[in-house]
């Protein structure tokens, strides 16, 4: 008897020593690029990335901005608010991909992005959605980038910057330059009727509840292609909140008529599909907002695609937006 | 000895009775502090204007359409969870006991989530009678099992609403489009609520509070206690039953139209309890007056609070609720069942 017990208690402590040596291999300590690096600025501070990335994982906001910009991939997390703006091509790409993380960030699968055996992670998602993620674990893994946005307009300047962290650069800027001649054709057609009109947006997300609706200026995420074709958003939020909150509020519907009265255009915000979302349904069926000037004179015009975070889904912002307002043209 | 006996009870009746009145006073009051106080400022005189003369102004449709249903809703719903509140703390014997202890708030809420997953998405009235069924089934549930004692009717609607609160919750997790569904309607509030039908479920409540009057000289009695009532005559059983309808019909209807505001129902018995005493007739209507002015004044603080936007009336109520239990508990003690 004394003997099995002594084996025992021998092969235990050889297992305890070989579980031990196996997770003692230095997989807490930062993954070092090989080849050419630089040194990138990103909101987690300067890191060492390399030059050309060949295995790149994306998460939130990059994921639609590196799709499009022709990124070496190998594993993206899900995008289902990006789907319906995505060109076929765009969309057959992230079909193929491997999902290594939900929608938000505590969805995220270590364990898959591991075996991605990526050279490059770049996390796009905002600053305190971070605390979120286990930056250690995935810098153990390979460099990590996080590049989130604050102002939702300032889509352009960040896929710009997640495209260079990846080294597709080339790609974006061709996308990019075909943003700006649509828009720029589109903002001609318009240039003597919007620029002069006083607009106002109706939008759809956040912190939309009954009672109230969401009112977006200039820089917020339902106008700001709108700006690009020359329409101006007038007014300012009463108190700035950071970040979205810099450019949109939500005040009582008691607000309607003070917050929307002066406006001489009314945009809104609609789903993908054409259907209208709750909170601006609450807000069309209003008695307020039938008094209102703007619906009064019949120029209320609902907006598809607002959630465009890259270019190439902007430029579907951009014709939708076109097609609503063309009646203006006509007024 | 009878003069001795009478005199201070008739004493009691008469504070109960100046209570009452001064309570449907301030009622009035925040009544009409509510349709005159909002996020849009307007003045008194146009108030009254809108009230009585109206033009079909902006200010007009503010007051007639947003203020004057949503004082209503505030009433009904006060009244309602206030009366309900009374009843359950009577029948079960607890203190701390509330309507949502039932299960009726977790049941309809458990039903909202289910009827989102399903893709039943209708606006204001499907979501109403969604809530109307799971109250409704979770109460049949916890009265079957737990109909023998009152402990045991508190320890069952505590363990289905444990069990129901578990699984909506993982159904909100795996599915994030019935989270955003869930997370309006899981914090009460009065806002908005005036374009939803509110005719029937306020009718309903009226009908239920009529009901909890003409029963509750009958909860006196199962307030003494089971033995004490069976030998003063009374059918335990049917009173116990009855009180159960009721309080699934209030509570019920309440959450409903509102979403949950769990305070009220515990804290309105309290603050009755210090006027009414023993007596459950004077407890409900007591409660059918605090609770309003409850949830009104709390509604009131939900409009001003913010430069712009409003506070859900349910966070107004547990902040406002709260320190005023508190308060009257350290103040005059726990009042007895």
């Amino acid at each position: 008897m004394p003997v099995p017990r002594l084996a025992r208690a021998v092969g235990a402590l050889v297992l305890a020593a070989g579980l031990t040596a196996g997770c003692g291999s230095g997989s807490d300590e930062p993954s070092a690029p090989t080849g050419a690096t630089r040194v990138f600025t990103a909101d987690n501070g300067d890191i060492t990335i390399p030059a050309a990335p060949k295995r790149v994982i994306a998460t939130g906001y990059a994921v639609p901005a590196l799709l499009e910009a022709g990124a070496p991939l190998v594993g993206i997390s899900t995008w289902r608010r990006g789907l319906p703006m995505m060109t076929p091509q765009t969309r057959a790409a992230y079909d193929t991909l491997a999902k290594v993380a939900g929608e938000s960030a505590a969805e995220t699968n270590y364990e898959a992005i591991a075996q991605a055996e990526p050279d490059l992670i770049v996390i796009g998602v905002p600053k305190p959605v971070l605390a979120d993620i286990e930056l250690e674990r995935l810098r153990a893994i390979a460099p990590v980038v996080a590049l989130g946005p604050s102002l939702p307009s300032g889509w352009r300047e960040l896929s710009r910057r997640q495209a260079d962290a990846a080294g597709a650069l080339a790609t974006f800027d061709t996308v990019r330059d075909a943003y700006r001649n649509k828009t720029r054709g589109i903002a001609a057609k318009y240039a003597g009727v919007l620029p002069r009109l006083r607009c106002a947006h109706l939008g759809a997300y956040g912190e939309i509840a009954n009672g109230n609706f969401q009112r977006e200026f200039n820089g917020s995420w339902g106008t700001n292609v709108a700006q690009d074709l020359g329409a101006d958003y007038y007014g300012q939020v009463k108190v700035k909140g950071g970040g979205s909150k810099e450019v949109s509020e939500y005040p009582s519907i008691e607000e309607l008529p003070s917050a929307f009265g002066e406006a001489e255009v009314i945009t809104y915000t609609i789903a993908a599909d054409g259907s209208t979302p709750g909170g601006v349904r609450y807000v069309l069926d209003s008695p307020l907002w039938k008094g209102l000037s703007a619906v009064k004179a019949g120029r209320v015009y609902p907006l598809r695609y607002t959630e465009a975070t890259t270019y190439g889904s902007a430029m579907a912002t951009a014709d939708a937006v076109d097609k609503a307002l063309e009646p203006l043209l006509n007024s | 000895m009878t003069t001795v006996h009478t005199a201070p009870a008739r004493s009691r009746s008469g504070a109960r009775t100046a209570w009452f009145v001064v309570a449907i006073g301030a009622l009035a009051a925040v009544a009409v502090a509510s349709v005159g106080v909002g996020a849009h400022a307007i003045a008194p005189a146009d108030v009254l204007r809108a009230l009585f003369t109206p033009t079909g102004t902006s200010d007009d449709i503010v007051v007639r359409h947003i203020r004057a249903p949503r004082a209503l809703l505030a009433v009904g719903v006060g009244a309602a969870l206030g009366v309900a509140g009374v009843l359950v703390q009577v029948i079960s014997r607890n203190a701390l006991a509330e309507p949502g202890v039932l299960g009726v708030t977790t049941g309809a809420g458990f039903a909202i989530t289910v009827g989102s997953a399903a893709g039943f998405t209708a606006p204001a009235a499907g979501e109403l009678a969604l809530a109307v069924v799971g109250a409704v089934l979770a109460t049949a549930v916890v009265y079957a099992v737990g109909r023998g004692s009152p402990l045991r009717l508190v320890l069952t609607g505590v363990a289905l609403s444990s069990v129901l609160s578990g699984v909506s919750l993982g159904m909100r997790l795996l599915l994030p489009d019935v989270f955003d569904e869930y997370r309006f309607w899981s914090v009460g509030s009065l806002a908005g609520r005036e374009q939803a039908p509110l005719l029937v479920p306020l009718l309903v409540i009226g009908a239920a509070l009529v009901g909890s009057v003409l029963l509750s000289r009958q909860l006196n009695a199962v307030a003494l206690g089971e033995t004490m009532a069976r030998s003063l005559g009374s059918n335990v059983a049917g009173v116990r039953l009855g009180a159960l309808v009721l309080i699934t019909v209030l509570a019920g209807s309440a959450t409903a139209i509102a979403g949950p505001i769990l305070f009220v129902g515990l804290i309105v018995p309290h603050l009755a309890r210090r006027v009414a005493g023993g007596s459950v007739p004077w407890l409900v209507a007591h409660a059918a007056v605090l609770g309003p002015i409850l949830l009104l004044t709390s509604d009131v603080g939900s409009r001003v609070l913010l430069p712009t936007g409003e506070v859900p009336v349910a966070v107004v109520t547990a902040f406002l609720g709260g320190p005023v239990l508190i308060w009257a508990v350290r103040r005059y003690g726990a009042a007895p069942l």
